[in-house]
């Protein structure tokens, strides 16, 4: 049995049909394709049926050669739905209105929360951020992600430790961790200086507290180098140091010098990538999984290429829309192969195990001296076996245990 | 010539088990209870009313008799029927 599929969906008129025997009209609607259903007939003359909106024309082409008179009695379906909703003008702009206010409103930033800091380190964080555009009322669209977020701020506040950025909705929660300060050595709570490494003491500087080591000694890990103790240990007993001097928080700065050794190869063939800086921009705008190209379709390809995509995407309340704004940046890359020579190898390694270690001990510690100890070509490759001296503060505080 | 095929697709339909109402178009009509008839390989709509319907066939005519008949659907071969349905007569070709 054929069925009559989608009647409301195509839109359908209810026509009515009179003059002498109506019904044949509809007979020759249908030899002509026309559907026809629900027909009725009211009386002698008259007569009712349903068909579709797009056959319309049809019908009137044929009841021009008949003498059936035609009218239309009912319309129903999508069509005229849509007609009707189109004709309230003011009822269809409030609703576009109010889709697109809501839609804009939902991208919009109304709260921005710092948790986890000190109302002084929360108000400059916020400066940052409205320096950097994100602010209340911001739209969320413009502003970088979390990450780059994430990053800026460290970047811009050397004392915050982490900072954990989170968008919720419309606003953007703050979590953040500051660094402690090394909690300064409370006055009175004593304490002596020990040695934080091997090595030959070449400067002191000491504040408080009574050395018990000189310049150009060598010292071992854990040694005591500056007492908190005033007075030497035959005098302990004495009556004095009960009375007068309690054991003080040593204070110093002790430079020496101490030993690393490091083993690194280098290969005498490399080949890197370089950003030459030529870069392209290409946005799209993405609807589920489709890609739409908006802008930068002429623009140079590269033969090798890097290629970063961010992609912002509408929000309606909670839920995120599947439209995104999709701006990719294409940079160009270069392939850089290099050989170098025993010597120029050799150098690099050193460079190399020297920046390795300025980043291991700090910046403060200065490498003085260098050798190689061992060097092999062996692949391809040259190993080296270096050996550093470096001068630094060993200095380490450690609490002296009051005896109970 | 035209008796001739009759007479051979008569003998299809005898012997070979094909359906009657393909090779010899003759309708095909299904009903449900009394309310409702299908019927296929109509030729055409002669009259209508809501209580008689008249269908061409290739050999004169099909009269469905009933009381508030509809036509529910109407194609060039198929009509369905609805309503309260009393009979259905065969009329030869007059």
């Amino acid at each position: 049995m054929k069925q009559i599929q989608a009647k409301w969906l195509k839109g359908y008129v209810r026509i009515q049909v009179t003059g002498y025997y109506p019904e044949l009209f509809f007979d020759l609607c249908v030899r002509n394709g026309v559907r026809v259903w629900s027909i009725r007939k009211i009386n002698q003359t008259t007569c009712t049926g349903d068909v579709f909106l797009q056959d319309i024309s049809l019908i009137r082409r044929l009841r021009k050669k008949t003498r059936y008179k035609l009218s239309f009695s009912k319309r129903i379906g999508a069509p005229f739905a849509f007609r009707r909703i189109g004709k309230k003008k003011p009822l269809l702009t409030a609703l576009i209105c109010s889709l697109i206010l809501i839609i804009y409103l939902s991208n919009l930033i109304w709260n921005i929360e710092i948790t986890g800091v000190r109302p002084e380190v929360q108000k400059k964080i916020q400066q940052t951020l409205s320096n950097e555009g994100i602010y209340r009322g911001r739209l969320k669209f413009l502003v970088d992600s979390p990450d780059q977020i994430q990053k800026k701020l460290l970047e811009e506040h050397p004392e915050l430790l982490w900072v954990g950025v989170q968008p919720q909705g419309t606003s953007y929660h703050l979590e953040v961790v500051e660094k402690t300060q090394v909690p300064q050595q409370e006055v009175g709570k004593a304490s002596n200086i020990i040695a934080s490494k091997d090595g030959v003491i070449v400067d002191m500087y000491v504040e408080k507290g009574r050395p018990l080591v000189e310049i150009n000694d060598f010292v071992r890990k854990g040694q005591t180098l500056v007492a908190g103790k005033l007075t030497a240990k035959e005098d302990e007993e004495s009556e004095e140091q009960k009375n007068g001097s309690p054991p003080v928080a040593a204070k110093a700065e002790i430079y020496a010098n101490t030993w690393y050794e490091s083993n690194l190869s280098v290969p005498l063939e490399t080949s890197y990538e370089v950003l030459t800086g030529e870069e392209s921009n290409k946005y799209y705008l993405g609807i589920s999984s489709l890609r739409i190209p908006i802008w930068g379709f002429f623009q140079k390809k590269y033969e090798d290429h890097q290629i970063e995509t961010n992609k912002h995407s509408l929000q309606l309340f909670q839920w995120e829309l599947p439209i995104y704004w999709i701006k990719e940046e294409i940079y160009q890359l270069e392939y850089v192969e290099e050989k170098r020579t025993v010597e120029q190898a050799r150098q690099v390694g050193l460079h190399q195990a020297k920046e390795e270690l300025q980043q291991m001990i700090g910046r403060d510690a200065k490498i003085i001296d260098q050798k190689i100890l061992h060097e092999s070509l062996e692949n391809g490759k040259v190993n080296l076996h270096l050996y550093f001296t470096v001068e630094e503060n060993i200095a380490k505080i450690q609490g002296i245990l009051q005896g109970d | 010539m035209k008796k001739w095929q009759q007479h051979v697709n008569t003998w299809l339909t005898n012997h070979l088990k094909l359906p009657s109402d393909v090779l010899l178009e003759l309708p095909r009509i299904t009903t449900i209870g009394h309310f409702h008839a299908y019927v296929e390989n109509h030729r055409g709509l002669m009259l209508f009313s809501d209580q008689e319907v008249r269908l061409k066939l290739v050999n004169g005519s099909l009269v469905i008799k009933g009381n508030d008949l509809v036509i529910k659907t109407l194609l060039p071969e198929e009509i369905l029927i609805e309503g309260k349905i009393s009979g259905i007569d065969f009329a030869p070709q007059s």
